[in-house]
Formats: C-alpha cells, sequence, structure tokens
C-alpha cells in the first residue's frame, strides 16, 4: 500500500514462486544443467561436426557444416531463439508458451518445406582434401567428428579408449562402430531432452484434462474416470514399448506418445484431488455464484490454483521418461542408427571386456540429468508448499 | 502468595530479516486460586507468552533477551527461562499443563482416550501400578463430567464430539494436578452452548483444587464470565492490567476503550431504532425480495456394495423464510444446525431436494443452468473465510472485471475499472487494490474485497455466511457498519447467517433461529432477544457470555 495511485501489477504468485525456487542452491544447479543441455542439445551441429564450420577451398569459401544442417536442426535452432525471445517477452505465462508452440510449428513446417540437405554425405571428403592440400582456411568444429561419422576408410577403428594415442583424438573414445563418443553424446541430448518434454507433455495434458473433469463433475464421471486410471497404471509402459517395437519398428516419436499415453494417470490424480478440494473453496463457490461459464471456473479459477502439485509431479516425470528411453536403449530396442545415452550404455557391456568409456559418460550423463529434474522437482514442492516455504523465508 | 511470576519478559521470534519482537516487557502475576485472562486482537503476542511459559516455542527460532517467568512452590520458585529441558519436561504436566484452541487436531486419533490419559501418568507418576492408573484415569474422565466413563474410555477420539474433546483435553491437563493451568482460546472452536458448560467445569474445577489459571482469549464476554484479573495485550505490550470488573467498567487504556466500544452490542445503530416503525407499517405492502418456502435439503446416505440409499440426513428440513428489500433478517444457530446448507441451497449453489425458492417474484428453484444465469447478478455471497475468499493467482482487477464482463456490465473494460474503483471507495478500500494480490490484504480488508465483489454485480439480495466469526473485533465492528450502510443506502435485503449474538443485534431487523435444520423460532430481533417464545432460543442466550450481564450480577 506504499506507493498509492501506482497502476503497477504486484508480484504475482506465479514470479514469488519462480524466485522461491531460484533461491535454492539445489535448483539452480539444477536448472545450469538443464540449460547446458538445451545449449548443447541446439547448437550440437556447430559443437560436434565433420563438416568444418567454414573452409576455403582453391580459393572458393563455403560453410558445409550449414549447407548441410538437417531440417531439424533448423527447427531446433529456430526454438531456441524463439525460447529465449519467449523468456525475454512480458505477458501471460500461458501465452508466451502457446506464442513459442505456434512459432516452433510454424518453424518446423517451413524447415521441412524447403530445407534439403545433400541426401549423401561422404566424410572422409574431408580428409582426402586435407590430406592433398587441397584446403587452404579451415575451421572445424571442436569435436570434428559427427555422430554417424564411423572412420570407415580407417582399418583400424572399432572400439578405442580415450585418448588413445594415434593421430585421431576422441576425448571420450569411439563406440563398436568407430564413431566419437562425446560426438554421439552431444547429439544425443537432443533425444533425452525431447523424450522428456514431449512425453511429459501429452501425459500433463491428458492427465489434467480427465483428472479436471473428473474432480469437478465427480459422482458418475469421477468413477469412471478413476477406472481409466486403474486401467492405465496396470498396463506395464516398458512392455507395451517392446510389444510396439517389435510390431511397428523403432521410432523415436512413437516412444514419446507411448511413454505419455502410458504415464498419464499419475497427474490425473493429482488433478482430480486438487479440484475436489478447490470445489469447495469459497472462491470457487462465489464464481458459481456470480454465474461465470464454466471454462472459466475451471481453467481461470481452479486450474491455476491446482497446478503447483503437477509442476512437481511433472519435473519428476521427465526424470522417468528419459530413464524409460535409456533402458529400450540399453535392452537394445532403442533407435537403430541415431545415438542415444542408452544405447552407448548398451556396447558398454556388449562385447567381451568391459568398456569403461562407453559407460562412465554416458551414463554419468543420464545421472546428472535424471538428478537435476529430481532437483528442480525438489525445490518447486519446497517453494509451493507454504510450510518449508516459511522455513526458507527466515 | 504467587503461583507464577513473569517479569519483564521479551520474546523474540525469528522473522524475515532478524528478530521480530513478540513480546515487550510483559509483567503479571498469578495467584493460586485465581483466574488471570490476558486479551487481545490476532497478533497481540497473547499466545507467544503462554508458550514462552511452557517453553513450547520452535527451538532456535526464538529469544528472551530480558526478563525472568518464576514459577513458585512454596517459597521456593524456578525460573522458567533458566531451567534446562529436562526440568522443563518434569515441571511440565506436573507443576503447569496447558490445553489448546483446537480439540480436534490435538488429540491422537490412533489411540484411546484410555490410553492417552494412561501414557501422561506413566511419564509423570512412575511410581503408579497399572490398576491405580486406570483408576485414576477413571477419576479423571469422571471429573471432566464424560457420561459413562467406564465405556468411554475405550473409545478412539473420533466418537467424541468436540466438546467431549475438549473435556478430555482438560482431563489430560489435569489428570497430574498441576498448580498451573495455561488456557489458550479453549472455547474459541465450540458453539456457544459447549462454550457456556467448558467454562463452567473449569471454573469448577479451579474451585475444588485451588488452582491458578491463566487464560487467553479475545472475547471480552468470556473475560466477563471467568477473569478475576485481566491483562490487555497491544503488540507485544501489556496496555493494561487490574481486576476484571474494574479494567471492563472503567478501562483507563485508549486501546481497551476502543475494543470494548468496537463490540457488536455495544455499537450505535445510527437512527435505525427510529425508522423502525415506519418498516413495520410498510411490511405489509412490501413484496418479500426472495421468500424461501418449505426449503429441503436431504443428503442421502450410501451403505453396501450396491450403494443403496439406507437414509438420509435432513441437513434443511421443511424451512421457510422471507427477506423484504432494506431488511437485514439473521439467521442464527450452531454448528451443524444447516444454516449454511440453507444459504448455499437458497443461491442454488446445493441441489434442492424440494419446496420453493422464489427471488423477485420469479421462481428459481427448477431453473435450468443456462436460465439462471442472468439471475445470477440479483443474487450475490460473501463467504466466511477470508484466507479462500478470493482467487489467490487474480489480482483483485481480474476479480472484481470478470463477472461485470459476463454480465454485460459498463461498454468497455475502462469503464468497468471505473466502476471498480467506485466500488472500492465504497468498500473503504484503496483504489490502487486494484493492482494488487490477495495475499497483500489483511483478513478484513480481504473480506471487504469480497464484498466488493459482490457488489460488483448490483445484486438486490445478498448472503452473508458468518463473514465476520474469523475477523477480530475491531475489524468486524467496521465492516458491519459497511454493511448496514450498504443495507440502508441501496435497499438490499441480505440474509446474515452467524452465530454470535452481538452482531445480530447490532446488524439484524428480523431473526430466526435454526435448529437441526428447521426454524423453532422467528420474530423482529428486539422481541427474540428480549423475550424469547422457545426454549432452545432461551438456553442459546442464556449460553452467550456477554460483558454487562455477567458483571451486574458479579
Amino acid at each position: 500500500m506504499s506507493d498509492a495511485g501506482s497502476q503497477r501489477l504486484s508480484r504475482s504468485w506465479s514470479r514469488e514462486v519462480a524466485a522461491a525456487v531460484l533461491r535454492r542452491s539445489g535448483a539452480r544447479i539444477g536448472l545450469v544443467w538443464v540449460t547446458l543441455l538445451v545449449v548443447v542439445a541446439t547448437f550440437a551441429p556447430f559443437i560436434a561436426n565433420t563438416h568444418p564450420l567454414y573452409m576455403v577451398v582453391e580459393g572458393r569459401a563455403s560453410s558445409p557444416a550449414l549447407a548441410n544442417l538437417q531440417a531439424l536442426d533448423w527447427v531446433w535452432l529456430a526454438g531456441f531463439v524463439l525460447g529465449v525471445l519467449a523468456l525475454l517477452l512480458k505477458g501471460k505465462v500461458w501465452l508466451r508458451l502457446a506464442g513459442w508452440l505456434a512459432g516452433v510449428g510454424i518453424a518446423a513446417a517451413v524447415a521441412y518445406s524447403s530445407v534439403s540437405p545433400p541426401l549423401l554425405t561422404v566424410y572422409e571428403q574431408y580428409r582426402e582434401m586435407e590430406r592433398d592440400g587441397r584446403i587452404e582456411t579451415i575451421v572445424r568444429a571442436p569435436i570434428p567428428y559427427s555422430a554417424k561419422d564411423y572412420l570407415r576408410d580407417y582399418g583400424d577403428t572399432g572400439m578405442e579408449p580415450p585418448v588413445a594415442g594415434n593421430e585421431r583424438h576422441h576425448w571420450f573414445g569411439t563406440e563398436e562402430n568407430g564413431a566419437d563418443v562425446a560426438s554421439r553424446m552431444i547429439h544425443a541430448a537432443r533425444i533425452a531432452l525431447g523424450i522428456g518434454f514431449i512425453a511429459t507433455g501429452i501425459a500433463l495434458l491428458i492427465g489434467t484434462l480427465i483428472g479436471g473433469l473428473m474432480g469437478y463433475f465427480s459422482g458418475v464421471i469421477d468413477i469412471i474416470g478413476m477406472r481409466l486410471v486403474e486401467i492405465f497404471e496396470a498396463i506395464p509402459t516398458l512392455f507395451l514399448l517392446l510389444t510396439f517395437v517389435a510390431f511397428f519398428g523403432r521410432s523415436i516419436y512413437m516412444m514419446m506418445v507411448i511413454i505419455g499415453i502410458t504415464s498419464w494417470s499419475g497427474y490425473a490424480r493429482y488433478v482430480r484431488a486438487e479440484f475436489l478440494k478447490l470445489r469447495e473453496q469459497d472462491f470457487v463457490q462465489a464464481a458459481v455464484a456470480c454465474g461465470l461459464p464454466l471454462p472459466s471456473i475451471l481453467f481461470r479459477h481452479m486450474l491455476p490454483n491446482g497446478m503447483a502439485p503437477l509442476l512437481v509431479a511433472a519435473s519428476f516425470g521427465v526424470a522417468s521418461a528419459i530413464l524409460a528411453e535409456a533402458t529400450l536403449s540399453f535392452l537394445g530396442l532403442g533407435l537403430v542408427d541415431d545415438p542415444s545415452w542408452g544405447q552407448l550404455l548398451n556396447q558398454a557391456v556388449q562385447s567381451s571386456s568391459f568398456n569403461w568409456w562407453l559407460a562412465v559418460f554416458p551414463g554419468g550423463a543420464i545421472f546428472c540429468t535424471v538428478f537435476a529434474y529430481n532437483l528442480i522437482g525438489e525445490a518447486l514442492r519446497d517453494a509451493v508448499d507454504p510450510h518449508t516455504q516459511r522455513r526458507m523465508d527466515s | 502468595m504467587k503461583l507464577l511470576e513473569v517479569d519483564g519478559l521479551i520474546t523474540e521470534l525469528a522473522g524475515g530479516e532478524g528478530w521480530l519482537r513478540a513480546v515487550d516487557n510483559v509483567s503479571f502475576s498469578v495467584a493460586p486460586g485465581e483466574t488471570f485472562c490476558l486479551v487481545g486482537e490476532s497478533g497481540s503476542g497473547k499466545s507467544v507468552t503462554s508458550l514462552s511459559i511452557m517453553g513450547l516455542l520452535p527451538p532456535g527460532r526464538f529469544r528472551h533477551p530480558g526478563g525472568a517467568i518464576r514459577l513458585y512452590d512454596g517459597e521456593q520458585s524456578v525460573d522458567l527461562l533458566k531451567a534446562d529441558s529436562a526440568a522443563l519436561t518434569a515441571l511440565r504436566g506436573e507443576r503447569m499443563a496447558m490445553i489448546f484452541q483446537e480439540p480436534m487436531t490435538s488429540l491422537n486419533p490412533v489411540l484411546t482416550i484410555g490410553d492417552q490419559l494412561d501414557e501422561v501418568l506413566r511419564i509423570h507418576q512412575p511410581g503408579m501400578d497399572i490398576n491405580e492408573r486406570a483408576e485414576r484415569v477413571l477419576m479423571a474422565l469422571h471429573e471432566v463430567q464424560i457420561p459413562r466413563p467406564t465405556e468411554r474410555v475405550n473409545d478412539f477420539p473420533h466418537r467424541l464430539s468436540g466438546g467431549q474433546r475438549q473435556r478430555v483435553m482438560i482431563a489430560m491437563a489435569l489428570i497430574c494436578e498441576p498448580a498451573l493451568l495455561i488456557a489458550d482460546e479453549p472455547t474459541t472452536a465450540l458453539d456457544v452452548t459447549v462454550q457456556a458448560e467448558i467454562l463452567k467445569l473449569i471454573r469448577e474445577l479451579q474451585a475444588s483444587r485451588g488452582m491458578g489459571v491463566l487464560f487467553i482469549t479475545h472475547d471480552f464476554g468470556v473475560v466477563a464470565q471467568i477473569a478475576d484479573r485481566v491483562g490487555v495485550m497491544r503488540r507485544g505490550e501489556l496496555v493494561e492490567q487490574g481486576a476484571a470488573s474494574a479494567v471492563l467498567r472503567q478501562p483507563q487504556h485508549v486501546y481497551t476503550r476502543s475494543l470494548i466500544a468496537a463490540l457488536p452490542e455495544h455499537l450505535e445503530r445510527g437512527g435505525r431504532s427510529a425508522a423502525e416503525p415506519e418498516l413495520a407499517a410498510s411490511e405489509a405492502e412490501a413484496v418479500p425480495l426472495l421468500s424461501i418456502r418449505d426449503l429441503t435439503v436431504h443428503f442421502p446416505i450410501h451403505r453396501g456394495v450396491m450403494r443403496r440409499v439406507v437414509d438420509h440426513v435432513r441437513a434443511v428440513d421443511g424451512v421457510s423464510l422471507d427477506v423484504r428489500p432494506g431488511e437485514v433478517v439473521a439467521l442464527v444457530g450452531e454448528s451443524g444446525c444447516g444454516k449454511s446448507t440453507l444459504g448455499r441451497a437458497l443461491l442454488r449453489l446445493q441441489d434442492v431436494t424440494a419446496g420453493t425458492v422464489t427471488l423477485e417474484g420469479r421462481d428459481i428453484t427448477a431453473l435450468s443452468r443456462r436460465a439462471l444465469q442472468p439471475l445470477r447478478r440479483r443474487m450475490q455471497v460473501v463467504f466466511q473465510d477470508p484466507g479462500s475468499s478470493l482467487n489467490p493467482r487474480l489480482p483483485i482487477l481480474g476479480t472484481l472485471l470478470e463477472p461485470m464482463r459476463v454480465h454485460g456490465i459498463g461498454a468497455d473494460d475502462s469503464e468497468r475499472r471505473q466502476r471498480a474503483e467506485q466500488l472500492l471507495e465504497r468498500v473503504e478500500m484503496p483504489a490502487d487494490s486494484l493492482w494488487r494480490y490477495p495475499h497483500e490484504f489483511s483478513g478484513g480488508q480481504r473480506q471487504r474485497l469480497a464484498i466488493a465483489r459482490a457488489l460488483v454485480l448490483e445484486p438486490r439480495f445478498i448472503l452473508c455466511d458468518e463473514i465476520t466469526s474469523a475477523l477480530d473485533v475491531s475489524v468486524q465492528a467496521g465492516i458491519l457498519r459497511l454493511l448496514r450502510r450498504l443495507v440502508d443506502d441501496d435497499r438490499l435485503g441480505m440474509l446474515f447467517i452467524t452465530h454470535n449474538m452481538g452482531v445480530v443485534e447490532f446488524l439484524s431487523d428480523r431473526m430466526a433461529v435454526m435448529r437441526q435444520g428447521r426454524i423453532v423460532e422467528e420474530g423482529l430481533t428486539k422481541q427474540v432477544l428480549e423475550a424469547p417464545a422457545e426454549e432452545y432460543t432461551r438456553t442459546l442466550l442464556a449460553a452467550v457470555p456477554r460483558m454487562d450481564g455477567a458483571l451486574l450480577s458479579s
């Protein structure tokens, strides 16, 4: 009440929670790691790529790395830029989120219709050119190996421990086909992030919708909904995934969808409980008494107040989706050619000897990522819980 | 001779940054057989004082920069602030005991009451054997007048009513015969008739044992009933203390005077009494704004696998009531009598089993959701709990503008905002409240904002469900005056649900007394209060602790 007459909105609850989360060092560490992952995943083609970033050959300057960017790479870059914009811009959180999603959608449509990189990539050409001395200037990526650059033209490829001592430097060693482990891990960050967010997003959407309807209407709808929840809880995600992989082949998108549609039941339970509680709250009753339309009551008055436990559960959900994908890949049912952390782990134990570099680095990455999400979830839970919040304040 | 002496007590609690002084240089004493009342509004430090005495403040989060609390045993005394935790544990229960406000949560639900009483004895009287203890437990239950103690001793807490639980709590506190009993608002959560019984019980036990009682309350009526001496606290300071009759009759301190003047029964009813005959004359032709006929709300009780309906809870059982424009009707009753269900039913927040509700001549009981929608703006509601009456995620602007938008009031948002600003002025809130979130307001301010939200739709009828019962008296006084002015200015009809007779007397023109889903008595407030016709109304009125009545008799 100090500055009377000011027309500025004071800090909203969501901002308070964000500030409270950021005050916790655990959350900061988690956020730093996830941000790092996002940056690495977005700029993967510029960090680890056999195509040089810039080179001058016989007087002609070119950027093979840019020329060989896939449509997906462009979508990631567009998503990153739009994401930074959405964070910097002011406005309602859900509006910015919707804007970001729409922007990414448009970018994807444009990229897939217009970008056509060369279909055949010959990684060896640059090394040949360099051997022949035709290259005048060259700027390489920090890790000059693509994820799928299997170095087939060398006789001595195969699994190789880190920094083994030949003319090629592999900081994290190579995997069974001779590809650089560091490069594969960097490119695999996309799958880890994508599967976590998309699978959890699908689960959140379904869970909120069904849980919200159950909680608000209760009665028969609640009874039917709860039976549906129980049915879905009885389906083991991993076995369903295995079945689908066996029938329909391997696709990362299918995995996301399956993990998503089998893990919404927990969110539905949370939302239902919150809505049952909120329905009796005075401000919801007052909203009904004011004759407000049902969508407004559900989405403007109830949902924002019931979001808190959902976000906490979601951050743990992201971690478990990443683990599910790693498990599948470890079992050898993941993606065939595309890099993933679980697949590298699988190779660690495949041959007769234990290849420690294939276990330590990808395993460490999985551990750090899951741990980071758990730290964030923990901090969120503390921040939205008024009891612990008070303890932190003092 | 003294039992407890609090000498210059300072208690500081860990706050946002640094230490907050919750109790500042408080001195008083309690003699054996005497009741000392600490009275004050919320946040005045009265509970912190009692917790300091018991040593029950959260460890590591408080400090005492000065003062002493001496507990006397004959000529010897112990300074409780300097005693170590072992010594304190021994003193608690044996020499001093405490009872708390909320009887619903202060007993362990998974142990029988007998076990819980027995445990206290096991700790403090290790010499007693099991038979002696069982006998002592029964005696304790008998003392607090629990009916059939031999059977109840094996009951779990959920089988007992609120009043009975509070009796068990008292039995537990007194089982080791402490010399000092600290009671922190022990009757605030109870109905008035139960409160009267518990107060009587405490007085009797005190007289028979010569205990000293430190009684903490916010209710001057209770003070007048029970206190020998009284201390008034404000913001951690003891502003006035003395014999109860002296302090209540001739308060010396400005604050005490303002508190007593703010009691609803002392509020001036600006010109209402003159208007009453006129109202009575116009009554005959006045069409009721809202009229309820034989309204019934039953909740089915389901049993068994097939969820067959075996019985009904008759929450509201054939109630008829009229509310005319410009009139406040008070609906009075104890908890569980169905008064809140009735309120919810006439707003159609609750399905009606039978009967009709007529608003301005239109029967609204059978209207569909859509047909009801335009009528919603004619009747509005303000609820009890200031903590949940406003959406915590929306700024006040959003809360006030949305209903106007839905009902097409005002041409555009800027016009609606102007209207919202005018309304805030009417409920005496600053205009910049629009830009703030509910958590930035105090309880009283939030209730004012909830009233503004109700008024935004220009209703003809407002239902107020215990809207001041969670507020301090001085805040309550402001809101009651505001409500009366709104009703008189706009000739609104208002149904005011309450259990506070003082509020009824100040605010209402007519009153209805409700019990077990039925209205037992109805009439002009003055008549009912002065000459109640029904037995139940008489019991209810007699149970209300009133300052004046108690003082006159003493």
